[in-house]
């Protein structure tokens, strides 16, 4: 073992870590996880394999359904962030948690006032530590402008501050670099290494397999809530790293017939969407999807699948480039002049896109269609009899269970939801289908109902768009893939020249050394 | 799925319950006002049975109550479906108060017009709704240019319309032989008494067909299907191509037209008045207890029916109360304000809850 340890006792110990939510989603399986002092512990993954659900545990915020933590040898039993804070562990999550119109001062003063509650905080006494520390930690960062005028690097590095202000010894970072620019990520590169030379402990949670490799020492693999294995960084490559984190399992054979494949029907050239944050999420994208094609669009989530998919559907303008559906004019649409040209949307966000779920089921059968002449009756009205016939066709053509027309679709099981969005989108008679992580969260059986649904409308003629982190859905259905990494396509392959191992490398960010084929 | 024998009939017995759990949380509240309200008068050394007693007879105790009781809910109908409208749109629109102002001056301006009967009633009313419709734009206005709030703006219109309706009350609709009020509206426009002796005028029909009206916009129509799309998901009613702006308009369209015929409701339909004090104490708060029915009614538009009956038999009860059970006024209005809060607690709770969802913010997993 070349990694540098403090005596035998490891910093941090996680024992048979499982847990289960309370809607059943089992998010952690017999975990271990070892960190030593003073190494940097790369946490690797793709989605839903569970390393924030563990991270959470560890600081404190999520309780384990059983296993124990372990923090000094000793059994930690953190209630709370702040009990896991007073013993040295914080975690700067995906999404921060600064007030925004605070300074960074203030941000970082918040919770020490001490005192009472009602007595004056000393700011100045606050801002003399917090200098030193920013020197100790090579971390430049205003301290007078509120934060929400920061780039979002800083706002950063000011997470980061608050932690190391309250002298923690482990730093559990999140994905820190999902939200950085590369040469912001550099930054925080050079300063991960300088809290390392410090004697501070790093977890360092990614997808990327680059950067595990560049920054770690050791690295922990999970995979669909299972630890894969445990590794010393200098005795991997990253062809190893990438089947720990996809798996070598064989991927079960579909029928898949030789369909004709048509015109293109969906032609995307140097499309360019900026996300939320004003960043650009999709960069100079192109690729054509045609006639009986199923055109698959791999990668780890927030890779820039989101933007594209609401850009293709109208819900997110485009800064560059255009979005040409069946050949009709390239401008940009309000969704339902889209789906007026034959698009269904199937939302990677189901609960919260595709359906309302204080609706009924009757109501939900109609959700984009309210305004279609199919379900008018006198004075314009709506004419729930129309609505609640097509409802009830629906229902049972697509196997939707449900106790009535009536049920609100909360109470649905999330595979007899999607049924229902999947079975009121192909009612809009579409040329193209837009099914972005159609099967996420479904049981098997709804899986495969879904999976051969999609089969069959490709046999049918129909072009589909399909956006999956599911390794297994690619290679079920997927005619050609593109792998999409930082809003850039990797390369786009016919599917069969693709592997696991291989497609594992291009999601983590690593040139495949095959040249790229159309 | 594992389907047991008995499952269907335990399914049907849930959707009964389901059915039921709004009404019981209402009766609930109801109950728990009332128990509120008569200890804290036993506290003050009042008889809370006897009165109840007299809240009730004054209430429904004989046809002149009932008739009363009607005359009072008849506006608060109104104003609860403009809150109510708002909720389902998810928009907490409290300006029933200026717009309903707005509504009464129209009325009282076209209501002195010569026009033939049916039409004069036609053309007074239309020109209310239009008033109070006119009102709430603003409020609309800014939401979407400007992003202010409408709790904010509605409150600031409600003030500009209290002093603009006394400024135009006194200074160009006053009744030139009586000063404390307005000038009464012709007889071509004035609903006639349903009970002679009572105050209660053909005008409560209005009421319950522009609720019957607002229900059947809301429930039956693509718009109010788009409405209570974006007032429950505004990213599902983007998706399904609703425009999140046109139905915050039409909320607050719709809402202003309710609140300027109630507005419009207490001068075609206030004998022997038939025209407002020129301190708009006929008016006083009509609007804002709009709010407290729409909540009792569970911002349903028959539910602002029953919202409204409660605090009309409430208000008129009120009376028989001071007189017989000798308990002051004020103490009747703390007891009201008790019932108005239980009332409110759980209903409030929900709308913060969709509210926060909106903004995104997603309460943490345990």
């Amino acid at each position: 073992m070349s990694t540098p340890t403090q005596g035998n006792v490891p910093l941090l110990e996680a024992r048979a870590i499982d847990k289960v939510y309370p809607d059943g989603t089992v998010a952690l399986e017999g975990v271990d996880f070892t960190v030593l002092t003073g190494e940097v512990h790369g946490l690797l993954g793709e989605n839903g394999a569970g390393k924030t659900t563990l991270t959470k545990i560890l600081s404190g915020l999520l309780a384990q359904t059983s296993g124990q933590v372990f923090w000094r040898g000793q059994a930690a039993n953190f209630k709370t962030p702040l009990d896991a804070l007073r013993q040295g562990i914080g975690m700067v999550h995906q999404h921060f948690a600064l007030v925004n119109p605070f300074t960074a001062l203030e941000n970082i003063a918040l919770g020490q006032e001490g005192g009472n509650g009602l007595s004056s905080v000393d700011h100045g006494k606050i801002e003399q530590r917090l200098r030193r520390v920013m020197v100790e930690g090579g971390l430049d960062a205003p301290l007078d402008v509120p934060v929400e005028l920061l780039p979002v690097g800083v706002q950063q590095r000011i997470e980061i501050l608050k932690l190391l202000y309250r002298d923690v010894k482990l730093l559990i970072l999140d994905e820190p670099t999902a939200v950085l620019t590369p040469q912001e990520a550099d930054d925080l590169f050079v300063a991960l290494r300088k809290f390392k030379d410090t004697g501070k402990t790093i977890v360092f949670i990614t997808h990327k397999l680059r950067e595990v490799l560049e920054l770690t020492d050791k690295i922990t693999v999970l995979r669909r809530g299972k630890q894969e294995g445990s590794v010393v960084t200098s005795s991997v490559d990253s062809k190893q790293l990438a089947t720990l984190m996809v798996g070598h399992e064989v991927i079960p054979g579909v029928e898949r017939s030789q369909t004709q494949v048509g015109k293109v029907v969906l032609s995307v050239k140097d499309l360019e969407v900026k996300n939320d944050l004003n960043d650009m999420a999709v960069r100079k994208l192109s690729f054509e999807v045609r006639q009986g094609e199923i055109f698959g669009i791999a990668g780890v989530e927030g890779n820039g699948q989101t933007e594209l998919g609401e850009a293709i559907s109208g819900l997110r303008a485009w800064e560059g480039g255009r979005v040409q559906l069946d050949g009709r004019p390239e401008e940009q649409l309000d969704p339902q002049s889209i789906y007026a040209q034959g698009l269904a949307h199937i939302p990677e966000d189901r609960r919260r896109v595709g359906m309302v779920l204080e609706f009924s089921v009757m109501e939900n059968s109609i959700l984009g269609l309210q305004s279609s002449p199919r379900f008018r009756g006198a004075f314009g009205r709506l004419d729930w009899n129309k609505v609640r016939k097509n409802a009830a066709e629906l229902i049972e053509q697509f196997d939707v269970k449900a106790q009535g027309l009536n049920t609100v679709v909360s109470s649905l099981s999330g595979g007899n939801q999607q049924k229902l969005v999947v079975g009121r989108e192909l009612g809009k008679n579409p040329k193209f289908i837009l099914a972005a992580q159609p099967t996420r969260g479904l049981d098997i059986g709804a899986t495969q109902y879904i999976r051969d649904l999609l089969m069959a409308l490709r046999g049918e003629g129909i072009a589909i768009l399909l956006i999956s982190a599911e390794l297994d859905e690619i290679f079920q259905l997927a005619d050609r893939v593109g792998v999409i990494y930082e809003g850039q396509f990797m390369g786009v392959y016919p599917t069969e020249a693709l592997n696991r191992e291989r497609i594992g490398l291009l999601m983590g960010g690593m040139e495949s050394e095959v040249g790229q084929t159309v | 799925m594992s389907a047991s024998m008995s499952a269907p009939k335990t399914r049907r017995l849930g959707n009964v319950l389901g059915l039921l759990r709004p009404l019981f949380d209402v009766l609930t509240a109801i109950v728990v006002g009332l128990a509120v309200g008569a200890l804290l008068m036993w506290w003050f050394g009042y008889d809370p049975w006897k009165a109840y007693a007299a809240l009730f007879r004054g209430a429904f105790g004989d046809k002149w109550g009932r008739a009363d009781t009607l005359f009072a809910a008849a506006p608060l109908v109104l104003t609860g479906l403009t809150f109510a409208i708002g909720v389902r749109a998810g928009l907490f629109n409290i300006g029933a108060q200026g717009q309903m102002l707005m509504g009464a001056l129209a009325a009282v301006a076209v209501g002195i017009l010569p026009l033939p009967p049916v039409v004069h009633q036609t053309v007074t009313l239309g020109a209310a709704m239009l008033a109070g419709a006119l009102w709430g734009l603003p409020a609309a206005y800014l939401k979407a240019t400007r992003g202010v709030h409408e709790v904010i703006s509605t409150i600031m219109l409600n003030w500009v319309a209290r002093w603009l309706a006394l400024y135009l009350a006194v200074r160009l609709l006053s009744d030139p032989n009586r000063a404390e009020k307005t000038v009464s509206v012709l007889a071509s426009t004035r609903f006639s008494v349903v009970i002679p002796g009572s105050d209660l005028t053909h005008v409560v029909w209005i009421s319950v067909l522009f609720a019957l009206f607002i229900y059947w916009v809301l429930w039956h129509t693509p718009a109010g299907y788009g409405l209570r799309c974006t007032g429950l998901n505004q990213d599902a009613s983007r998706y399904a191509g609703i425009n999140p702006g046109k139905s915050v308009n039409l909320a607050f369209i719709l809402g202003g037209m309710a609140a300027g015929l109630a507005g419009a409701s207490q001068i075609v339909g206030r004998p022997p008045l038939y025209g407002m004090y020129t301190d708009l104490s006929t008016l006083a708060n009509l609007g804002f207890d709009g709010i407290a029915v729409a909540l009792l009614g569970r911002n349903h538009p028959i539910g602002a029916i029953f919202g409204a009956l409660f605090f009309g038999a409430l208000n008129t009860g009120t009376h028989m109360m001071q007189y017989q059970a000798l308990v002051p006024l004020e103490m009747v209005r703390v007891v009201q304000g008790v019932i108005v809060l239980a009332v409110a607690v759980p209903e409030l709770s929900k709308i913060f809850r969709v509210w926060s969802l909106f903004k995104g913010h997603q309460t943490v997993k345990k």
